[in-house]
C-alpha cells in the first residue's frame, strides 16, 4: 500500500517534471505470474511477456507458482499490493483459479490468461490460449501417419490437474481411434515430467517389448521416453511430442523425436501483454474475451526453422 | 454462481444474434466442464437438415471463383463464404459448391480421399475427404452461428467439431462407392480451410454425388 502510493507520487513527480503525461509511466507495474520455469515452455512466456512490458515502457515482476494454488494466491495478493496495472497469468488450475482472479478483478486489477482456461468467463479481461485440441488433432494425424496406420503405441499423458492434459488426450484419441489397427497398448501420466517419463518407458518397455510408437502430451515426456528408448537401443520406436521446444527440434533434427506441435507460446505472451496495456491505456478491452491460437505441426521438413517457441520464416 | 455468470452472456448472446441463430448450451461446470450437458452428436443431428445443409447450400461459392479469391483476399473470401467472427488467429474456412471428375482416390487410408479435376485439365483441383476417419473442423468452422466463446471449452467446441464430421460419414460418406472412382463425375458440396503446407485444398463434404462408371 505505501509503496504503491510511493509509487504514484513518483510518477506524478515524473509527469509533473516532463509538463506532459507520458503515455506510461517507468513505475508502471505489470505482473506476470506462471508455472516454474525448469520447463522451457514457461520460460519463453515468461521472457517474451517481459520483453513486450518493458517494450511498453512497463516495469515487470516476474513470479513462479510451481502449480500451487495457495501460492498463486499469495503471488496474487503481492501484485496486488504491489499496485499492479494488470497480471498476465498462466494458472494453477481451471477452477481454483477463479477465486484468484475474481480477488483482483475486486481489487481493480484486471487478469489476462494465457495457456490455460478457466472454467468461468467474465472473470478475466483475457484468456488466450493454444488450440490444444487442434495442435493435438495435428500431432495425432502425423503419428498415424508415421505409424502406417497400424501398430502397438503407448499414450504418455501431462498432469490430470491441467485441463490441457485431458484436452491433448482427447485430441490424441479423436483421430487415433478411427484407426481400429493402432492399438494402445499402455496409457499412463508422467506428470508432464521427462525423469518420470523416462522411468516409466522403461518399464512400459519391459512389458511391451513390442511397441511401434509413443504419443507424448508434451516435449518433456517425449524426451524422457526417447532417452529411455534409446538406452534400451530401440531407437527405432517412433515418438512424437507436443508444444516446440528447441530439445525436441535439436532431436528432430538429429534423427531422434518425429515430430511435435508449436504452441506459440512467445507471441501468446506478447499479445496478452499487448492487450493489457491496450486496456490500461485506453480501457478497451479486447473483442472477445476467450481467443484461441492455432498450433502449427513440426517435423524434419520445418524444425530447423524452430527457435525459441516461434517458427521463423 | 455458474449462472450468474452464464446469464449474462446468454442475454448479450440473444442481442447480438440475427435471426435464425442458435444458442448453444454450456455444459454446466464440473471439473474441466464435464461434457455430461453437453451432447455434441444430439446437437448436430438437430440442426444438420434444418440450418447447416441450408446454410451451405445458400453460402458455398463455386470452387474455382472461390479459391481465386481465396489466395489473394482470404479475408474477403471469409466473410463471403465463411464465418467472419471466426477466431483471429485461426485460418478462414469457406463453403464451397465444386463440380468435376475424380481423377485419383485413396481409399487405402482409413482416412480416405478422392482427388477432383474441377476446371478439366486432366489435373486435381481439390481433395475431397470421403471418411470413414474425416480429419479437421472445416464444417464447423464454416458456419456463421458457431461461436467459440459460445462453448464452455476448448473440449466442448472440439468435440461439437468433429460431431459435424462423424455426422457426414454417417448420414452421407459411408453410403458412397468407393471402388472404381477414377474416371467418374462428381458433385460436392462442402467446406475447406485455407491452409499452408497442403498439397491440396482439403473438402470436407456435407453432400456428395458421385456418378456412374464411365
Amino acid at each position: 500500500m505505501k509503496l504503491t502510493r510511493r509509487m504514484t507520487l513518483a510518477a506524478f513527480a515524473g509527469m509533473l517534471a516532463l509538463g506532459t503525461a507520458a503515455p506510461a509511466y517507468a513505475a508502471d507495474l505489470i505482473a506476470i505470474i506462471t508455472p516454474s520455469h525448469d520447463n522451457p515452455f514457461f520460460k519463453a512466456e515468461a521472457v517474451g511477456a517481459e520483453a513486450k512490458a518493458k517494450e511498453l515502457g512497463y516495469e515487470a515482476l516476474v513470479l513462479v507458482h510451481d502449480d500451487d494454488a495457495n501460492k498463486q494466491s499469495e503471488l496474487i495478493d503481492t501484485a496486488i499490493g504491489r499496485g499492479a496495472k494488470a497480471i498476465i497469468l498462466d494458472n494453477a488450475g481451471a477452477d481454483a483459479t477463479v477465486a484468484a482472479v475474481q480477488k483482483a478483478k475486486d481489487a481493480g486489477v484486471p487478469s489476462f490468461l494465457i495457456d490455460r482456461e478457466i472454467n468461468a468467463t467474465g472473470v478475466a479481461v483475457a484468456q488466450i490460449v493454444s488450440n490444444n485440441y487442434q495442435g493435438a488433432q495435428l500431432g495425432a494425424q502425423e503419428f498415424v501417419k508415421l505409424m502406417g496406420e497400424k501398430g502397438n503405441f503407448v499414450e504418455l499423458v501431462g498432469k490430470e490437474s491441467d485441463t490441457n492434459a485431458g484436452i491433448r488426450s482427447k485430441g490424441y484419441h479423436d483421430v487415433i481411434d478411427d484407426y481400429p489397427d493402432l492399438k494402445m497398448v499402455a496409457q499412463q501420466s508422467a506428470n508432464w515430467s521427462q525423469t518420470e517419463a523416462y522411468s516409466k518407458m522403461e518399464s512400459i518397455l519391459q512389458a511391451n517389448p513390442d511397441i511401434k510408437g509413443v504419443i507424448s502430451g508434451n516435449d518433456t515426456m517425449a524426451m524422457g521416453a526417447y532417452a529411455a528408448l534409446a538406452a534400451a537401443n530401440r531407437k527405432d520406436v517412433i515418438v512424437v511430442g507436443f508444444d516446440g521446444s528447441n530439445d525436441v527440434r535439436d532431436s528432430i533434427t538429429s534423427g531422434g523425436i518425429k515430430a511435435t506441435v508449436l504452441q506459440p507460446a512467445f507471441a501468446q505472451a506478447q499479445m496478452a501483454v499487448e492487450q493489457a496495456n491496450d486496456f490500461i491505456k485506453n480501457k478497451t478491452s479486447p473483442a472477445k474475451e476467450k481467443q484461441l491460437m492455432d498450433c502449427v505441426l513440426v517435423n524434419g521438413d520445418n524444425a530447423p526453422k524452430l527457435e525459441t517457441f516461434a517458427l521463423t520464416n | 454462481m455458474f449462472d450468474k455468470l452464464t446469464w449474462p452472456i446468454l442475454a448479450v448472446t440473444v442481442a447480438i444474434a440475427v435471426t435464425g441463430c442458435k444458442i448453444l448450451p454450456t455444459a454446466s461446470g464440473e471439473t474441466g466442464g464435464s461434457a455430461a450437458a453437453f451432447n455434441p452428436d444430439k446437437k448436430v443431428e438437430e440442426i444438420w437438415a434444418a440450418k447447416v445443409v441450408p446454410y451451405l447450400q445458400q453460402k458455398a461459392g463455386p470452387f474455382p471463383e472461390v479459391h481465386a479469391q481465396a489466395k489473394t483476399d482470404p479475408a474477403a473470401a471469409g466473410a463471403k463464404y465463411g464465418n467472419p467472427n471466426k477466431q483471429a488467429n485461426s485460418p478462414w474456412t469457406f463453403a464451397v459448391r465444386l463440380e468435376g471428375k475424380v481423377v485419383a482416390e485413396n481409399t487405402q487410408s482409413r482416412a480416405a480421399t478422392m482427388d477432383v479435376d474441377v476446371d478439366g485439365d486432366g489435373k486435381a483441383d481439390a481433395r475431397v475427404q470421403i471418411g470413414p476417419a474425416v480429419r479437421g473442423t472445416a464444417l464447423r468452422d464454416s458456419l456463421d452461428f458457431v461461436q467459440f466463446n459460445d462453448f464452455t471449452n476448448q473440449i466442448d467446441f472440439a468435440q461439437f467439431g468433429k460431431a459435424f464430421n462423424a455426422y457426414a460419414d454417417k448420414s452421407v460418406l459411408s453410403k458412397l462407392p468407393r471402388e472404381a472412382l477414377a474416371g467418374r463425375s462428381v458433385k460436392v458440396l462442402g467446406a475447406y480451410t485455407l491452409a499452408s503446407g497442403q498439397d491440396l485444398p482439403l473438402v470436407t463434404p456435407a453432400e456428395v454425388e458421385i456418378g456412374l462408371k464411365p
